[in-house]
């Protein structure tokens, strides 16, 4: 299948913003300590999130996981309401009530972000029956990692989606990494995708790095869940180049392994291939690049002048009714 | 793009040995002793009558809820390769994998009547006591068996469940874990069709329970779970497998709860009498008998006396227990163990029950 010029430019893009969002919070947690607590990144990764969103509705949801800044600016977020959340600020998308780790933000229907390992994965199935139920057109997808795919939650969640045959899909970041532990030290199968036989759905491998492959089998996987033909399990196998969190010194990932996935970059392949097809010149990347950088700066200028929440706030939006 | 299949290390068997008529495939036909045979013929019907008799029991108010095991005594052929160093870990539907290893029928008695001491576990006697949270069990197998191979001993720990918990996520993580780290457990599905109320066609799409073994990538198999010599056959393969270090085996064990989900349901709401007929032409234990009056090794007379003999002991187990009862239990055990300070409405019930006991023990005088 080919992918639309027009499709890859908005890949490139959303990849490019989320980079430079999380390089510029890279800065602010580690180096300037502007930001305190923990703080996920997830460079090295960003084909998934934009490679799926890309190929979604406005109208289809997604329930992300505790690495959330890709799939949410991919699917349309507000820098600059994600900023002044991440700095806590009472202009953020949610009143610096949530962080970085708790990030919702409806307005482009992504929900919720859990931080629960694999507690992504029953929501999106409610999310999904309710649309089956209203006899929508749209569709949901949950984001969530290896180690969720372990958890009780995933088992669950997969055999009731493909019972009732809803309207989800389940997209498995392989980053080949659950906090330090490796891949093969928690799954016994070769790939998570495997697993998909048990339920059943249809499994699907992807190179989670190439954002069009990931695109075109979201694409697929969608159309299935959106015509009544029920779930896809779909693992997008990628690497996370950072710590867990950036507290992390990842003393338990090979410098070589890392270097490699380094050279793998999602972003630099993309580039690559569209400058090589004529689609992109040298002068519009750059345009794009410094674009995302002004877009990321005038988030943080708006996140720093933005105001504190009063203390008083801090027990509004908590409860529907006061206590 | 590519998109090409993956080979995937799967293969699902479903094994059968015993036609319904008692015929025998001689090529799978298991080298079992004429005793041993007998024994397990003994233990089915055995268990077959103490169940119609607690069915009785439950009816006069003389136990609590229980869960009937008519139809699913073939289970027995699970346990059978096992050692009594090797571990179980029931749910509350195998009473006779149970009374096979050694489990007694006052004690069973003690539990369905509520005392403390029908959990216990002699000493010796490597049964874990009957889990009720479905699903539960799986992950306290794959701990025993996580520490047999830890400790380099050659034991293996079976967890028994049904169709109902295999769409439990302890299920997956506990089959996780063991595929994992390689430990020797068998996991022993009674798929019987029904989950309560649920029928298996609602409990999950797949076409086999077997299949799921696939996500963990550990054999599966599926059995006819009314043939007793398939599920021996299956389940020894298995725990062969287990010893050998070479890993845990899923097994799903295809049979039919015949009577109620438990003493307080009624399965007329969910389900026809059709439904259950065929299977009563299926039943493990006339299907066993047919095999051994063919082999010789049983007579019309033998079943009689047979059914006689087992018929006395439930009889002679019921007047234990309901003299172990009288004489030696202290019904105010049921007060122990669950709080260290009891809550004052506990007190009350306490206390209420205490003079209820002693006005009764003045009566009688």
């Amino acid at each position: 299948m080919k992918v639309p010029a027009e499709k890859k430019m908005e890949m490139l893009r959303s990849m490019l913003l989320t980079r430079a969002f999380e390089d510029a919070l890279q800065v602010l947690c580690q180096i300037q300590g502007k930001i305190p607590g923990m703080m996920i990144l997830c460079t090295g990764q960003e084909a998934v999130a934009s490679g799926v969103c890309a190929a979604l509705q406005n109208e289809d949801f997604i329930i992300s996981n505790h690495r959330s800044h890709g799939h949410l600016l991919a699917k349309g977020a507000d820098p600059k309401a994600l900023m002044a959340e991440i700095y806590g600020k009472r202009t953020g998308c949610n009143k610096g009530k949530s962080g970085t780790l708790h990030l919702a933000v409806p307005e482009v229907n992504a929900p919720c972000t859990t931080t629960v390992v694999g507690g992504g994965l029953p929501i999106s199935v409610g999310v999904a029956f309710a649309q089956k139920y209203r006899k929508e057109s749209a569709v949901t997808v949950c984001l969530f990692g290896d180690g969720a795919a372990d958890e009780g939650s995933f088992h669950e969640s997969l055999n009731l989606a493909s019972l009732w045959q809803l309207p989800v899909l389940f997209v498995c970041e392989n980053n080949l990494y659950a906090g330090a532990q490796r891949f093969e030290e928690h799954t016994r199968v070769k790939s998570i995708a495997d697993r998909a036989a048990g339920y059943p759905m249809p499994g699907v491998v992807v190179d989670g790095n190439d954002a069009p492959a990931v695109y075109t089998a979201t694409l697929r996987a969608r159309e299935t869940a959106a015509n009544g033909g029920g779930p896809t399990l779909l693992e997008c196998r990628t690497y996370r180049c950072r710590g867990h969190g950036e507290a992390d010194p990842q003393h338990y990932q090979p410098k070589e392994e890392i270097a490699l996935w380094k050279q793998r970059c999602p972003i630099l392949k993309l580039e690559k291939e569209m400058l090589q097809k004529g689609i992109l010149s040298a002068e519009e990347l750059e345009k794009l690049r410094e674009d995302s950088r002004k877009a990321v700066q005038e988030a943080v200028r708006f996140a720093e002048e933005s105001p504190w929440p009063d203390v008083a706030e801090a027990f509004q939006d908590v409860y529907v009714s006061d206590l | 793009m590519p998109r090409k299949p993956i080979d995937i290390p799967c293969r699902v068997d479903h094994l059968s040995i015993l036609s319904e008529d008692g015929e025998v495939d001689r090529e799978m036909e298991p080298e079992l002793s004429e005793e041993l045979l007998l024994r397990m013929y003994r233990t089915m019907l055995l268990c077959r009558r103490f169940d119609e008799r607690m069915l009785t029991l439950q009816r006069q108010g003389r136990i609590g809820t229980f869960a009937p095991i008519k139809g699913q005594e073939a289970q027995i052929g699970a346990v059978v390769p096992l050692e009594p160093e090797d571990w179980i870990a029931p749910s509350f539907r195998e009473m006779p994998a149970e009374v096979w290893r050694g489990k007694s029928l006052e004690s069973v008695l003690l539990t369905y009547a509520g005392y403390n001491e029908g959990g216990k576990i002699p000493e010796g006697l490597n049964n874990l006591p009957i889990a009720i949270p479905v699903g539960s069990q799986i992950l306290h197998a794959v701990g025993i068996a996580y520490g047999m191979k830890y400790r380099r001993k050659r034991h293996v720990a079976m967890a028994f469940f049904g169709d109902g918990g295999t769409s439990e996520g302890d299920f997956h993580e506990a089959l996780n874990f063991a595929g994992v780290f390689q430990v020797p457990a068998v996991f022993v599905c009674q798929n019987n069709q029904w989950a309560i109320s649920v029928p298996r066609s609602r409990q999950t799409r797949s076409r086999t329970l077997a299949q799921k073994a696939v996500a963990y990538e550990i054999p599966g198999v599926q059995v006819d779970g009314n043939d007793i010599l398939a599920v021996y056959v299956a389940v020894k393969e298995a725990v062969e497998r287990a010893r050998a270090g070479e890993g845990p085996t899923f097994i799903e064990n295809v049979t039919y709860r015949m009577s109620v989900h438990t003493t307080a349901d009624d399965p007329k709401k969910y389900r026809r009498d059709e439904e259950v007929e065929p299977w009563i032409a299926r039943d493990p234990i006339t299907r066993f008998e047919k095999y051994l009056l063919k082999k010789g090794l049983l007579t019309d007379q033998k079943v009689a006396s047979v059914d006689e003999e087992v018929t006395r002991e439930v009889r002679e187990a019921e007047q234990r227990w309901a003299l172990q009862v009288e004489e030696g239990i202290d019904p105010m055990g049921m007060f122990d163990h669950a709080y260290e300070d009891l809550p004052p409405h506990i007190l009350v019930q306490r206390d209420e029950l205490r003079r209820e006991l002693e006005e009764k023990s003045s009566q009688r005088g």
